[in-house]
């Protein structure tokens, strides 16, 4: 039964800009309050949740996939 | 006001039912991929016709270095040109030789000239000066970016008058434009702080227009990127040795936590120099004793950074 119930474990996946992934849990928050945590300037990058840009104000949690892509600069 | 979804939390453009993808943090405004490309260019066409930057007739030399900036450019100008007679628009590009990074660029850059339709011209620094940047670099890495940023521009111009072209477009966005304000400042270079790139110079130098000079990164960013085009390209490895680097840093870091504070540097920048209009402040423009380029003083970047890293 416990193995059961970890096997529906939902969980949300951070993947950041070095490409590094982070499991942040799932209870609900802002993409701004994910980024904050992380110490990223909501300005200097975009944010994708399941492959769709996203404003930050977005409210993300449960099985959310979250991407975070740094605006490339210099060129 | 939008709306948000309930169960997922996606917020919805306030203007339809659609999700959004950008937030206006002034107005708190939401627009989703549709409304907001809409709006972006009724923005840019605002900035053209507030500048006069394009003429019917004009010829166009596009700076396309194959980044986010330029691709966003001519993406955009390729759909705003047709409004005006006889505009035509010339892609050029140039290889500088930084091995790691321009090559994937340039490939970008060939992609979306291909796309687009519009003619591409490639100059590279050693075709033009015979060395390229790696090369003159050696041993002065810590000046990369004003070095590059001479002859750059020099390529620049020069591909542009090859292509026949009257003005050159580049894709300086809202943060470029700010940064050049602080970076100005911090030099107490006032001739640099308050000129006009697009200003008359009495035929001396290749006009220089900025269609997305009122767009911020991020805007550009998420437009890229709500029509898959945002180009995943490695950064230039000779940033890190910028002063603007730490510039746009610290200055993002502003935005986010005093939200205009971009917005207005660039607006101050402007009302001074309107008030300083007509007052001389040295800025006189010459011809070069050397090459008969335009310069500010007696002999021009280009041909003191020849006389010294290029020999």
């Amino acid at each position: 039964m416990e193995s059961e119930r970890e096997s529906v474990q939902v969980t949300m996946i951070v993947t950041l800009p070095d490409s590094s992934s982070h499991d942040i849990g799932e209870e609900q928050r802002t993409v701004e309050a994910i980024l904050i945590r992380f110490g990223i300037n909501p300005l200097e990058v975009i944010v994708s949740v399941g492959g769709t840009v996203v404003p930050e104000n977005t409210i993300v949690s449960g099985d959310d996939r979250i991407r975070i892509i740094r605006i490339a600069h210099g060129g | 006001m939008a709306g948000t979804d309930p169960v997922k939390g996606r917020i919805r453009c306030s203007i339809c039912p659609a999700p959004s993808i950008i937030r206006f943090r002034d107005t708190d405004r939401q627009l989703c991929a549709e409304h907001f490309s809409a709006n972006l260019k009724e923005r840019i066409k605002k900035t053209i016709s507030d500048h006069t930057m394009i003429n019917p007739g004009d010829r166009i030399a596009v700076a396309l270095s194959g980044g986010k900036d330029s691709t966003a450019l001519l993406l955009l100008l390729t759909d705003i040109v047709p409004a005006y007679d006889g505009v035509t628009l010339v892609a050029v590009t140039i290889d500088e030789g930084i091995s790691g990074y321009r090559s994937d660029t340039i490939r970008s850059a060939e992609k979306i000239a291909q796309e687009t339709g519009v003619e591409h011209i490639i100059t590279s620094f050693s075709g033009l000066f015979g060395k390229d940047l790696d090369e003159i670099l050696k041993g002065r890495e810590e000046r990369a970016c004003s070095i590059c940023g001479i002859l750059r521009r020099k390529a620049l111009a020069s591909a542009a008058q090859s292509a026949g072209a009257i003005k050159l477009a580049t894709g300086h966005n809202l943060n470029d434009e700010a940064q050049s304000v602080l970076m100005n400042t911090m030099r107490g270079d006032l001739v640099r702080f308050i000129r006009d790139s697009g200003s008359d110079s009495g035929g001396c130098f290749i006009p220089r227009i900025k269609p997305l000079m009122d767009i911020s990164e991020k805007e550009i960013a998420v437009y890229l990127m709500s029509m898959d085009r945002f180009p995943d390209l490695p950064e230039c490895p000779y940033t890190r040795y910028a002063l603007r680097a730490e510039v746009r840093s610290r200055l993002s870091t502003l935005e986010f936590r005093h939200p205009g504070t971009m917005r207005n540097l660039v607006t101050g920048k402007e009302r001074l120099a309107s008030i300083l209009a007509g007052i001389p402040l040295g800025g006189a423009i010459n011809r070069c004793t050397e090459c008969g380029e335009p310069c500010s003083g007696t002999v021009c970047q280009t041909f003191r950074l020849i006389d010294t890293v290029l020999k």
